[in-house]
């Protein structure tokens, strides 16, 4: 069998209030995705460079001695796929890909059909519990939406993190510059607060990651 | 560079501007250094976007720096990029391309590599049709030394190599 998962379209859990923020994410993405096809502009990305650096902060989480399961949450056409496959093709990994555009995962279902291991989903939450999940980006584009409601998406999306992995989960952040008001639609913020509320809120270790070159960190929350 | 970028000679001051924010000096009143040349330091250390046998037009695409909104400029541009391989530079035995990579190598192979600032010069001109790179201050409100890399460039005027077979022919 190809697939490690029957990537189910499963009815989405209960969304807590949030159906407009996915709605609006939803539409943001398949926008790019419409006008700048499989590239890294079509996930909003500057370049494939930077796009990359982010992977190699986020997967510090993972332990590639041994084979995993992992979720990609916003996984837009999947390209972490190709940088794994560069980067980490001795070492087995099963991939879900999850995206709450429908064009962004049709795109990435039709460029890795051919695959194995890899399978992707519609929505916000994983139909699967695997060992190892991350998120790049997904929290940098609030839109027009309230600081206040953003946030209640990024505490949900944290949740989730946590509800679907055994092992740990790791994100990014856009860094909130000193004495600098943050850019419209764009949700910046300090080191420390979501640190502070992965590691209480899961009794995990939070470990943040900066000084990459890029105005961002990554957080890695790992599971006690 | 008006046989290669033709009408789009508008963008060469944007394009310019692409690269020399990407490659300008780092954000230092954060917390950490970021962005600019920090930003590519870190890039260079990981993934060895400049390297010998890479030209330096394909260093580019990999940070995306045609633009994103007009595709006919960047692939001219692009074009433009790829024929510095057959000019000249101001290092005896490097073609303009190899003089851009091998400076770009060595000066983020330093702890703290100078920002790099692009532009041109006009190759009727006593600098010639050829690349030229050198340590200076090219912005005369920004006291600070970057690695400046000029390209040769004149309206109307075909690159080296470009039309050469054609006239050969009549």
């Amino acid at each position: 069998m190809c697939a490690a998962v029957a990537a189910r379209e499963l009815a989405p859990p209960g969304d807590g209030g949030l159906s407009e923020i996915y709605a609006g994410i939803a539409a943001y993405y398949s926008a790019k995705i419409v006008r700048f096809g499989t590239t890294p502009e079509g996930v909003d990305w500057t370049c494939q460079a930077t796009q990359e650096m982010r992977f190699v902060q986020l997967l510090k989480l993972c332990d590639f001695a041994s084979p995993f399961s992992l979720n990609d949450c916003g996984c837009g056409y999947g390209a972490l796929i190709a940088y794994l496959d560069r980067r980490h093709g001795d070492c087995a990994v099963d991939y879900l890909g999850i995206d709450v555009s429908g064009a962004m995962v049709r795109r990435a279902r039709r460029l890795w059909r051919d695959r194995c291991n890899t399978a992707f989903t519609l929505g916000h939450a994983s139909p699967r519990t695997a060992d190892y999940a991350i998120a790049s980006g997904i929290f940098n584009v609030a839109q027009d939406q309230p600081r206040h409601d953003w946030e209640r998406f990024v505490a949900a999306s944290l949740d989730e993190l946590h509800r679907s992995t055994r092992r740990g989960f790791a994100v990014n952040f856009m860094k909130l510059p000193a004495g600098v008001t943050g850019r419209r639609g764009l949700y910046t913020t300090d080191t420390a607060s979501w640190a502070r509320y992965c590691a209480s809120r899961f009794n995990a270790a939070a470990e943040v990651h900066d000084g990459y070159g890029l105005m961002e960190f990554t957080l890695i929350v790992r599971k006690l | 560079m008006g046989a290669l970028m033709a009408e789009d000679d508008i963008y060469i001051g944007p394009l310019f501007d692409l690269f020399n924010l990407r490659f300008g000096p780092e954000q230092t009143e954060q917390e950490f250094e970021a962005g600019g040349s920090s930003e590519i330091k870190a890039l260079q250390d990981e993934f060895d976007i400049f390297q010998q046998g890479r030209t330096f037009v394909e260093s580019a695409k990999l940070l995306g720096l045609g633009g994103l909104h007009n595709n006919r400029a960047k692939n001219r541009w692009f074009s433009l990029l790829t024929w510095l391989a057959r000019v000249p530079s101001d290092q005896d035995g490097e073609t303009g391309d190899q003089r851009i990579v091998n400076a770009l190598i060595k000066n983020f192979a330093r702890k703290s590599p100078l920002p790099c600032f692009m532009k041109a010069h006009d190759s009727r001109g006593p600098d010639g049709l050829r690349v030229i790179v050198c340590e200076d201050k090219p912005i005369f409100y920004i006291d600070r030394t970057y690695l400046t890399i000029s390209l040769p460039m004149a309206p109307k005027v075909p690159p080296a190599g470009k039309g050469a077979k054609k006239k050969s022919k009549k």
